[in-house]
């Protein structure tokens, strides 16, 4: 029997948001979305640092607003968190910006086709042929490709030939 | 097989916050250090928020490292971000709603971001909150008029000289008292405005840095292309 | 110092500032006097230096401890000065001179300065630190203005790497911000000497053991540590060259020794050195399979630097001083050697069919290759060799998984001379100057610059020095594990600390 106390539902709370943005940072296939995942993980991390600090029934460490000697709260977490915010806020501004370059270099934010294209790239960059590529069909074409000049000729059985890529 | 692995790396440490919640003790932690702050914050640094104590007093280095974070993010995106684009000077306007809400709020949140900044010795606050409350006055001014240019050579001296001043205050305790960041000047009355010495210097330097540094950091994001490729 | 008017300036904080306060700077100065701007940077650089030949002869090699704003430890953050700490962070201005972008210029140039200040003064305060939390906002200012660093190059695929390393190490300080949430919650602490002495009667238990393994996954990221290194090879591709020589050489020994700060002192028990162990051999066997298999230069050094640094870590697992000398070594030799061949890279990026015949148009940098390359590899008179030796020594004397991890490391020998001699007989082939590929790709460059040439004759210093180096190492990794000794310097007063006091 789980009992219910306000414990269990602070912890399970900072754990829970821990544990979201994990999976979605893990799981999830767009830039954007691991982003906010990880926005929400690092709450979650933030919150369970405040929750190191509390003592029950002790109030806010603000010196003059209840007789001296009351109980306070433990005040070093709360400072540690005040900094962790703040280099969460950092990162993700910059990431936020690597995002916008990225958009703009590639159109898309698909974390496969991005690092699909990034292989690409930097094979490109160092003159190496890919010899591994995920998009790439594997094995020899089956049929021989189809001469330029043979277009729009219906075959005896009326299909037209396909157009050809070049 | 990537997701399999994914899905089995996030249950592991699922279960193991878990374990580890289940384990610790709520509400009766060892407050080695904590327990002689409380006791000792009014004496060594005179303020009555003892957060801002640790923040600004004897966690004073962290807070250094803090601002130099946000200053690298700042750079970083510049770097990262560019030119402003060419059509940005005929971006619509934001409309009326928020053409009028931001005339009423901006002043408001400025008055309310200096408050907070400077009475973060006496009430819950500080640098970096009042800091935030500024930049987002100026979040407001840029998104109800987007046309208007900023001015990034400004905000660069401005967030680069603040952030020097910090360093100078601590550089000046070092050649007087033998100590970095010490806290200098009087104490003074405690719960009066002017008290616990440096520390509100300290932290107005940092709320005009950290104001500045967002207000640009948001200017160079709604002023980058993110077009066709 | 003689005038103690100027006694301040000797102070472990300074180092870590002064870069901090020209980067501030460097965008108002630049403004006023664009001359000015361009020398500030190395000018506070050399001042660095200069700031931390000086603490080590105020003090003699002996440790001390200094306390930022005379709140005492543990209420504030102490500095803590000792060999070790000395010794990395004097290698982090010196390689940042080495490693300066001289050649950019304009915005760009101003903007790359000031992160590269930053990364100086961030990985100072990593070395030179006492305070875990203090550690993790410094290791946290180094990734940011690394992330920075490695877009520089204004790619597609640049911008990709960096997004995806960006998220692996704000996953990682994630995970080490909950360890460091259980180490207060624990012990009420976060200074590393009074942890240190809690840790006995606190943090030998399960626990404190999960707590060592999120903080190693955290600060491992840095260091390039199984699993979760799965950005160096994209990152040290698509950045350039003298920011991957900076991050594979001088960062992740920054990492490496906070990792190692974290075992001897706080995690000081056998599961902790045994998990280090079995990832430091999983990293290495993994690196350089993938190194064998690399086609162009830079992701090759990229997948070997992963292998070396899993030996630094198989190293720094033994216990006692032998672990540290060990581990010490080779993290120093792989420190010159990467960055070394990372500034060869510069001028050699690409595929490694491009450099057929390089050597023999460009014998300097031909040879300073080789050279390179059998110190990698562990050819005798090289210091690489009696690297690899002490390590081999000290593993063979442990139990049976420590003889697994000397057979890896065996194995892996091979493999490294397998794929360095590949490249150096592409070098020397015969009439390679038409095997250039189209494409576009810039010929690679002849000569070897000035930085890994300067390397190299570091490199054959050691060599010939090789005894009295050894002995400095040994002094430095006694002074390492004495953890009694760090605990008396940073509470000099006889009476023990704040103990442990249960709210009641």
């Amino acid at each position: 029997m789980i009992p219910f106390s306000l414990e269990t539902i602070l912890y399970t709370c900072a754990i829970g948001m821990v544990v979201i943005g994990v999976f979605g940072l893990v799981l999830s296939n767009h830039l954007l979305r691991m982003v906010l995942a990880l926005s929400v993980a690092e709450a979650g991390g933030n919150l369970l640092v405040v929750l190191a600090g509390y003592r029950g029934g002790a109030i806010a460490p603000i010196i003059g607003y209840a007789a001296p000697g009351t109980l306070m709260v433990d005040p070093v977490p709360q400072a540690l968190v005040l900094t962790s915010i703040v280099i969460g806020v950092g990162v993700e501004a910059l990431a936020v910006a690597i995002l916008i370059r990225v958009y703009r270099a590639y159109g898309s934010l698909d974390l496969r086709l991005l690092v699909e294209r990034m292989q690409g790239d930097m094979a490109k960059a160092a003159g190496i042929p890919r010899t591994t590529s995920t998009h790439a069909p594997a094995g020899e074409r089956p049929l021989p490709p189809i001469p330029v000049g043979a277009r729009h000729q219906p075959d005896a059985v009326g299909h037209l030939a396909p157009e050809v890529q070049s | 097989m990537r997701n399999i692995a994914s899905l089995v790396f996030s249950v592991g440490l699922a279960f193991l916050l878990l374990v580890i919640a289940a384990q610790l003790g709520f509400g009766h932690t060892p407050m080695v250090v904590g327990t002689d702050i409380l006791a000792g914050a009014a004496q060594d640094v005179g303020a009555a928020n003892i957060v801002t104590a640790i923040v600004f007093g004897y966690r004073g280095f962290d807070t250094l490292g803090e601002i130099s974070i946000l200053f690298a993010a700042a750079t970083a995106a510049g770097l990262v971000l560019g030119h402003r684009r060419a059509g940005a000077a005929d971006d619509p306007r934001g409309g009326l709603i928020l053409g009028a809400g931001a005339e009423l709020l901006f002043p408001m949140l400025v008055l309310v971001g200096i408050y907070i900044v400077i009475h973060g010795h006496l009430t819950p606050g500080g640098g970096f909150q009042g800091g935030v409350v500024l930049a987002a006055a100026f979040f407001v001014a840029v998104i109800a008029e987007p046309s208007k240019r900023v001015n990034h050579a400004a905000i660069q001296v401005i967030e680069g000289l603040a952030g020097a001043a910090y360093i100078v205050i601590g550089i000046w305790a070092l050649v007087e008292d033998g100590s970095f960041l010490k806290p200098m000047l009087d104490h003074g009355v405690m719960g009066q405005l002017l008290s616990a010495g440096t520390m509100p210097l300290l932290s107005s330097a940092v709320g005009i840095k950290v104001g500045s540094e967002l207000a640009g950091l948001l200017a160079h994001i709604s002023e980058s292309e993110a077009g066709e490729p | 110092m003689n005038s103690s008017a100027l006694a301040w300036v000797v102070n472990p904080a300074l180092p870590i500032v002064l870069p901090l306060l020209a980067a501030f700077l460097l965008g108002p100065v630049t403004r006023v006097s664009a001359f000015v701007g361009r020398l500030l940077g190395p000018l506070t650089l050399a001042i660095c230096v200069w700031l931390i030949g000086e603490l080590w002869l105020a003090h003699g090699g002996e440790p001390f401890a200094v306390a930022i704003g005379t709140f005492a430890a543990p209420l504030g953050i102490v500095l803590y000065v000792d060999r070790i700490a000395l010794l990395f962070a004097a290698a982090v201005p010196i390689f940042a001179l080495l490693f300066w972008p001289w050649e950019v210029s304009g915005e760009r140039a101003t903007r790359e300065s000031a992160l590269l200040l930053i990364l100086v003064a961030s990985a100072t305060g990593l070395a030179l630190s006492g305070d875990i939390f203090n550690i993790y906002v410094f290791y946290e200012l180094v990734a940011v203005a690394s992330f920075g660093l490695a877009a520089s190059n204004a790619t597609g695929q640049a911008y990709v790497a960096t997004i995806r390393y960006l998220l692996q190490s704000a996953t990682g300080s994630l995970l080490a911000l909950i360890g460091i949430a259980i180490l207060y919650l624990k012990t009420g602490t976060l200074t590393l000497a009074h942890l240190a002495e809690l840790a006995p009667s606190t943090l030998h238990d399960p626990l404190g053991l999960a707590a060592f393994a999120l903080l190693l996954i955290g600060f491992g990221v840095k260091a390039e540590m199984f699993p979760v290194n799965t950005w160096v090879p994209e990152v040290y591709a698509t950045a350039p060259a003298r920011v991957s020589a900076l991050l594979a050489g001088l960062v992740s020994k920054l990492a490496v020794l906070v990792v190692v700060r974290l075992l001897v002192l706080v995690f000081n028990q056998p599961e902790a050195s045994q998990l280090l162990l079995v990832l430091g051999a999983l990293g290495m066997i993994s690196g350089e399979l993938s190194a064998w298999r690399a086609r162009d230069f830079s992701r090759m050094l990229a997948f070997s630097s992963i292998g070396q640094l899993g030996m630094v870590f198989i190293a720094f697992a033994l216990p006692g001083e032998i672990g540290v000398l060990a581990g010490l070594a080779v993290a120093l030799h792989h420190l010159v050697l990467k960055s070394g061949l990372f500034a060869l890279a510069a001028r050699w990026g690409g595929s490694m069919e491009a450099l057929a015949g390089l050597g023999r148009r460009s014998p300097l940098a031909g040879a300073i290759y080789v050279l390179f390359a059998l110190s990698m590899i562990g050819v005798p008179p090289l210091p690489g060799f009696w690297a690899k030796l002490v390590v081999l020594v000290a593993l063979a004397q442990q139990g049976p998984l420590e003889l697994a991890a000397m057979g890896a490391i065996l194995v892996v020998t091979a493999i490294e001379a397998n794929y360095l001699f590949r490249l150096a007989v592409v070098l020397y082939r015969k009439g390679g100057a038409a095997a250039v590929p189209a494409s576009g790709v810039p010929a690679p460059a002849l000569g070897a610059g000035l930085v890994a040439p300067l390397l190299c004759l570091t490199l054959l210093a050691a060599t010939v020095a090789i005894v009295p180096v050894t002995e400095g190492l040994r002094s430095v990794a006694r002074q390492t594990v004495d953890v009694a000794g760090y605990v008396r310097t940073v509470f000099p007063s006889a009476q023990p600390p704040l103990a442990r006091k249960e709210w009641p």
